[in-house]
């Protein structure tokens, strides 16, 4: 049996040859970059232009690759996340959810418990993102793997709850004292997560999420858990029938994907906004799944995909300081490769011939 | 004080059961359209500038609802034609437009956020004589406008029209036996096609009503998720147009009600999540209640 699982996952891994992969995985971002061309071009922009700026504004020095690297940082979790869930069969789009949630929780422990040293108050405050994140996905998990409720409406549903349930408790229970705004007060300097560079808002959490790569990708090619994630993703019932528990794995896939995306809203919460916001995370759940499947679940696409939309991010908010470039030009060329990355690009060619 | 809160909640329930009674028919054809907000926000804006530019309602609501169809016509034949999964390109959709629409609002009119344009062209109300004076039957019956009327006619309609009309049948058979479909010479995905433009069509019509119906002015955030409301009634509903109205009418009175009370201590940040708490519930009692059937039969 293994040998027949092996040939399988070989050529689904192959999936033809080297190129057409490469092709495979250009063709949503060529696609994507042409229409955002005519688009520009259409609302009297040089195209061009705009995309040499975009590229400058976001690797053209030190301090701007930082701040790609540094807007980049959440997408990974949230991509890798995304990922996680999708490759066990679980169409989990409610890591928006977890990133509130898990940032809420990071923020709470770094403002309440101000008393506790460095290296006791900032793991604590992670690991609290971490188990909220998990816990948001406590009641999905079971329903899908118990009752098979359909995860996509229920994870959807949830992302809402959180945004209204985080935005009670920053308005109420948990507002700052003396603050007109809905956020939490500020987290203490000792649960903040380390610059890595003066001037920039780059921090540690880019090193924790390149490890968090490093550890998919280990998990994904040489442990067993990522072996049968992959075989109940690709066919559940072959994988029931071949003695897996596949409700089982389910059930785990997607609460470490709650807290992966957990994961993300504490370290934002903690690297960069230092307290939690109402309007926290703009989407980034959501841009994960565009990250996730540009990279086409593979650790390093992902890593590839999530410095691609963050370098987007950050140089789309620059170039309105030297143009009139409207920065809404990345959210039509984030939801277009969202789509195009689900496309099935044959198919237009059979068109074409019928 | 009861008429204000019944008028309130069925101008809330409007623009819902609208766009939700599209994403009934689109699910019954074979498709969970989550894109239902991005077609919302296309034919509000559309709507908006047609009833600005040409004065005109009824031209600005058939703008409107051909706007949202086109979304709709778009997002459907990359799920249909290129087989691209549903769920993402809904996602990618309601990303794409609301960035579309911003970036538009940019260029074309140099603001960020809302747009106010002169002469709106408003939604008439409908009032009725008598009536109007009766307490609580006056609030249900009188002072509406036509998409209002529109849309509860729409209820009893979408029942016949699924139950007792062929093309309903064969919508049914799209989403239920594609096969069955095909072999009686019809082509699923066409009819799929057609479920999506209809529900695109209704959604747009709901945008309209929140920028020309409601309150006469356009804001980037002008749906605030109702899109996604309608797809909480539809699945409340599990496919029967009259159980989904009720839905689309629940949602309505919690959004009335959410505004009513504001600032007299209960948060209305809670009563927000009332609709999407109870899809869960919903979902979880339906699931529930087969695994008992099918417990019973063995």
């Amino acid at each position: 049996m293994i040998t027949i699982l092996s040939a399988s996952i070989g050529r689904m891994r192959s999936g033809g040859t080297w190129l057409s992969s490469v092709v495979k995985t250009l063709a949503p971002l060529v696609l994507a970059l042409l229409l955002g061309a005519v688009i520009l071009a259409v609302a009297g922009h040089d195209p061009f232009e705009v995309y040499r700026l975009l590229v400058a504004e976001s690797f053209g020095s030190a301090k701007r690759v930082a701040a790609t690297f540094a807007a980049s940082t959440p997408l990974i979790f949230t991509g890798i996340a995304t990922a996680l869930a999708f490759r066990a069969g679980a169409f989990n789009v409610g890591v928006e959810g977890c990133v509130n949630v898990g940032g809420l929780a990071a923020a709470f422990v770094g403002f309440t418990f101000v008393s506790l040293s460095g290296p006791v108050l900032l793991p604590a405050a992670v690991l609290a993102a971490v188990i909220a994140g998990a816990l948001w996905m406590l009641v999905p998990a079971l329903l899908k793997s118990r009752l098979n409720v359909d995860e996509v409406v229920t994870t959807l549903m949830l992302n809402f709850i959180a945004v209204s349930l985080t935005a009670w408790l920053v308005n109420g229970p948990l507002l700052a004292p003396g603050s007109a705004n809905s956020a939490t007060p500020i987290v203490a300097d000792a649960a903040r997560l380390p610059k890595l560079m003066r001037g920039s808002s780059l921090n540690a959490g880019f090193v924790i999420a390149l490890g968090l790569v490093v550890l998919y990708w280990l998990w994904d090619r040489w442990t067993a858990l990522g072996y049968e994630t992959r075989i109940a993703g690709l066919n559940a019932r072959f994988a029931s029938a071949s003695g897996m528990n596949v409700p089982g794995l389910l059930f785990r896939m997607m609460l470490l994907s709650g807290a992966i995306g957990g994961l993300a809203g504490g370290v934002h919460a903690l690297g960069n906004v230092f307290r939690y916001v109402s309007g926290f995370s703009p989407g980034y759940g959501f841009v994960g799944i565009a990250v996730a499947l540009l990279g086409r679940g593979n650790a390093w696409g992902i890593l590839l995909a999530a410095l691609l939309f963050g370098a987007l991010s950050t140089s789309g908010a620059t170039i309105q300081l030297f143009s009139d470039v409207p920065i809404e030009i990345v959210n039509i060329l984030q939801g277009l490769i969202m789509i195009f990355a689900v496309v099935r690009f044959s198919n237009i060619w059979k068109v074409r011939r019928t | 004080m009861i008429d204000n809160v019944i008028h309130a909640a069925l101008v809330m329930t409007t623009p819902v059961l609208l766009a939700a009674m599209g994403g009934l028919i689109n699910r019954i054809g074979g498709i969970v359209n989550i894109g239902l907000d991005s077609m919302m926000l296309a034919g509000a804006l559309v709507a908006f500038i047609v009833a600005s530019n040409n004065g005109s309602w009824p031209l600005a609501l058939a703008a409107a609802g051909l706007s949202g169809g086109l979304v709709a016509l778009l997002m459907t034949l990359t799920i249909t034609r290129l087989e691209a999964k549903e769920i993402i390109v809904g996602l990618g959709f309601n990303i794409l437009v609301a960035g579309l629409v911003r970036f538009f609002l940019k260029t074309a009119y140099d603001t960020s956020g809302t747009l106010n344009l002169p002469d709106i062209s408003r939604l008439p109300r409908i009032d009725i004589a008598f009536i109007a004076d009766i307490p609580v039957i006056g609030a249900v019956f009188s002072g509406h406008d036509v998409l209002t009327w529109f849309a509860w006619i729409m209820v009893p309609l979408t029942a016949l029209f699924l139950a007792r009309t062929r093309p309903g049948l064969r919508l049914r058979a799209a989403g239920a036996a594609p096969a069955a479909t095909q072999a009686l010479g019809l082509n699923p995905l066409t009819i799929r096609d057609a479920s999506s433009v209809f529900a695109g069509f209704m959604s747009g019509l709901a945008g309209a009503y929140l920028s020309i119906g409601v309150v006469g002015i356009f804001s980037e955030g002008i749906t605030a998720g109702r899109g996604f409301i309608a797809l909480a009634a539809f699945y409340f509903g599990a496919g029967r147009p009259g159980l989904t109205s009720v839905g689309a009418l629940l949602f309505g009175f919690f959004d009335a009600l959410q505004i009513r009370l504001q600032g007299r201590g209960v948060p209305a940040e809670l009563v927000q999540t009332l609709p999407y708490a109870m899809v869960i519930v919903v979902l979880t009692v339906i699931s529930l209640a087969a695994r008992k059937n099918r417990g019973v039969r063995s």
